[in-house]
């Protein structure tokens, strides 16, 4: 065998092992998929399994949008994304600015209290949290969903691993220009950790589109449900066809998907900084 | 600390930049915590207030056979996990590691499942676990099951099933640390290995392993939160059923809470959670001398 032979095989037998391993990533989606698609005529579950919807339909797909307020519910995430993101990167900058670039008393104090949030365990928290929010009178309210959700140790942590790496010099120049604090952390900071920002862009999307637990305890009223408690909601209707409830499942995802796709290459670099330590 | 300060910066300066952050930290995490630990010694059912009760919760949790149960169930997705988070992601991070055409289109790929939300991965996998559905065709078709198994609704299958789905949902999460750590190792290294004519099992055992170490220990640390936090696939496929046969301490607290209205004794349960889980991060810290690369 000639060398040449022997580097295309093992090359081809990368890509048909790559290949294996995404299709057991990507399978259940595109089980998903291809029943959501098939006709009412064509077995959704059988020994083969038949995956080519003959023909494909849109039925199942118009039926979920309609069984639950599909669009409200769209129209819920986007607004949950859009408020929540934003501001808790904000917040998390705010914090992270004077913990790099500062030295003050009861600095670490700060950065370890925030920081002892990654230990506390979701569900302990959510008893007390909702009481504390019914108290507050936010329960079953947006600003109820929103609130306990814009404070995020691992945004504080890695926005202060990155205004850290901001040279002194540069700070300082700004200082002796006559830069105040908050003109630096907007005009310098900031622009300054384009990468770190995208990356807590992407998963504070991620996050708070997927976001169930929290939405499902402290909300009563259905009409403030974030797409994915109202897919479970979606599920949990007697009758629902699961044609209909694979379709309504991937229309859910697609937005975070597409979103995904588009960022993707931000991520890699992102977690390289996130992990340099 | 020496505290200097810089010239025409006032004092308070430093403190008003973390005030969002601190009035958050306080309200939702601060009260709510010291609340849980106030409310593991009452019984509270919410309607009526709460009634101090001393011990009497912890004393009820050490008889509670489900409490048990439950713990088990959780050391279980642990140990269950463990493969599937910080051993496989390893390998997957050097496959996607190499220079490959169209390699990043696979990275997403495996990616895929840790940007979709759980709910719509349980509802996925409920179609693979059909008894007619897929996974049930190929271990039929390959010898290794006589009959179709319905996961879900069988005491013995539908732990492991819980298991396989969490870790397939993250897995892409570890291997994108460790791709990120990965690509710290400078090549020659793995160059300099192939001269002397290192096989790619020594480059991984001999390289790729002990430069890894950090990435290993931040995996574990973050697996056991993720294992012993197991909530959102319980509640949408199993609801700890068959039998509390997937009755994980995650879901027994919410159920505690949210469905008997027993707020003292659910927050008792999370209280001894939540030390369980300081002690296995500490227990973790040690294993790996602290050569983590998040605190």
């Amino acid at each position: 065998m000639t060398p040449r032979l022997a580097w295309w095989l093992r090359r081809a037998g990368m890509y048909i092992l790559l290949t294996a391993i995404a299709l057991v990533f990507v399978g259940p989606f595109l089980i998903l998929v291809s029943s959501g698609l098939k006709p009412s005529g064509q077995a959704v579950f059988s020994f083969p399994p038949d995956i080519i919807p003959r023909p494909p339909v849109l039925t199942w797909a118009r039926e979920a949008w309609t069984a639950i307020p599909y669009f409200r519910y769209l129209l819920n995430s986007v607004i949950y994304v859009g408020v929540m993101v934003p501001v808790y990167i904000v917040v998390s900058a705010l914090c992270a600015y004077p913990l790099a670039q500062m030295r003050f008393r009861g600095q670490s104090l700060i950065f370890f209290a925030i920081l002892s949030t990654m230990f506390l365990p979701g569900e302990l928290m959510l008893i007390p949290r909702f009481l504390v929010v019914s108290q507050l009178g936010l329960a079953d309210s947006y600003a109820g969903v929103i609130l306990p959700g814009l404070l995020s140790a691992f945004g504080v942590f890695l926005l202060r691993q990155t205004f850290a790496g901001v040279p002194r010099e540069v700070i300082d120049a700004a200082r002796t220009d006559g830069c105040h604090e908050l003109r630096i952390f907007w005009h310098v900071m900031l622009p300054a950790s384009r990468p770190t920002l995208a990356i807590l862009g992407i998963f504070g999307f991620i996050s708070v589109w997927n976001s169930f637990i929290w939405p499902l305890v402290v909300l009563k009223d259905s009409a403030k449900y974030p797409i994915a408690l109202g897919i479970s909601y979606l599920a949990g209707i007697t009758g629902t066809d699961v044609r209909s409830l694979a379709a309504g499942t991937i229309i859910s995802i697609l937005p975070v998907v597409i979103f995904f796709m588009i960022m993707q290459r931000h991520v890699l670099d992102g977690m390289r900084g996130a992990v340099k330590g | 600390m020496a505290v200097s300060r810089i010239p025409g910066q006032r004092w308070y300066t430093p403190y008003l930049f973390p005030l969002p952050a601190l009035a958050l930290f306080g309200v939702f995490f601060a009260w709510p915590a010291v609340t849980a630990i106030q409310l593991s010694f009452y019984e509270y059912d919410v309607v009526s207030p709460p009634v101090f009760v001393g011990m009497e919760n912890f004393v009820r949790l050490i008889g509670d056979d489900r409490f048990w149960g439950a713990l088990a169930n959780s050391m279980l997705f642990l140990v269950g996990l463990f493969p599937l988070l910080v051993v496989i992601p390893l390998l997957l991070a050097v496959l996607v590691n190499q220079k490959l055409p169209g390699i990043k289109t696979f990275r997403m790929l495996f990616y895929l499942p840790v940007v979709t939300s759980m709910v719509a991965v349980a509802v996925a996998w409920n179609y693979v676990f059909h008894q007619q559905g897929v996974l049930n065709w190929i271990l039929t078709g390959a010898g290794l099951l006589d009959q179709p198994v319905q996961y879900l609704l069988d005491p013995v299958w539908a732990l492991p099933a819980l298991i396989l789905v969490e870790g397939w949902k993250s897995m892409g999460t570890y291997m994108m640390i460790y791709l990120a750590g990965l690509q710290t190792i400078p090549t020659n290294l793995y160059e300099a290995a192939k001269v002397d004519g290192a096989t790619s099992w020594h480059r991984l055992r001999h390289i790729t392993v002990p430069l890894m170490i950090p990435y290993i220990a931040v995996s574990m640390t973050m697996a056991m939160l993720d294992a012993m936090q197991v909530f959102t696939s319980v509640y949408v496929m199993t609801q700890g059923g068959p039998q509390d046969s997937t009755l994980t301490l995650g879901y027994y607290i919410w159920s505690a809470a949210f469905e008997q209205y027993d707020m003292g004794y659910a927050s008792s349960m999370g209280l001894v959670l939540w030390v369980l889980l300081i002690v296995m991060a500490f227990v973790n810290y040690r294993l790996t001398k602290g050569r983590t690369v998040m605190p």
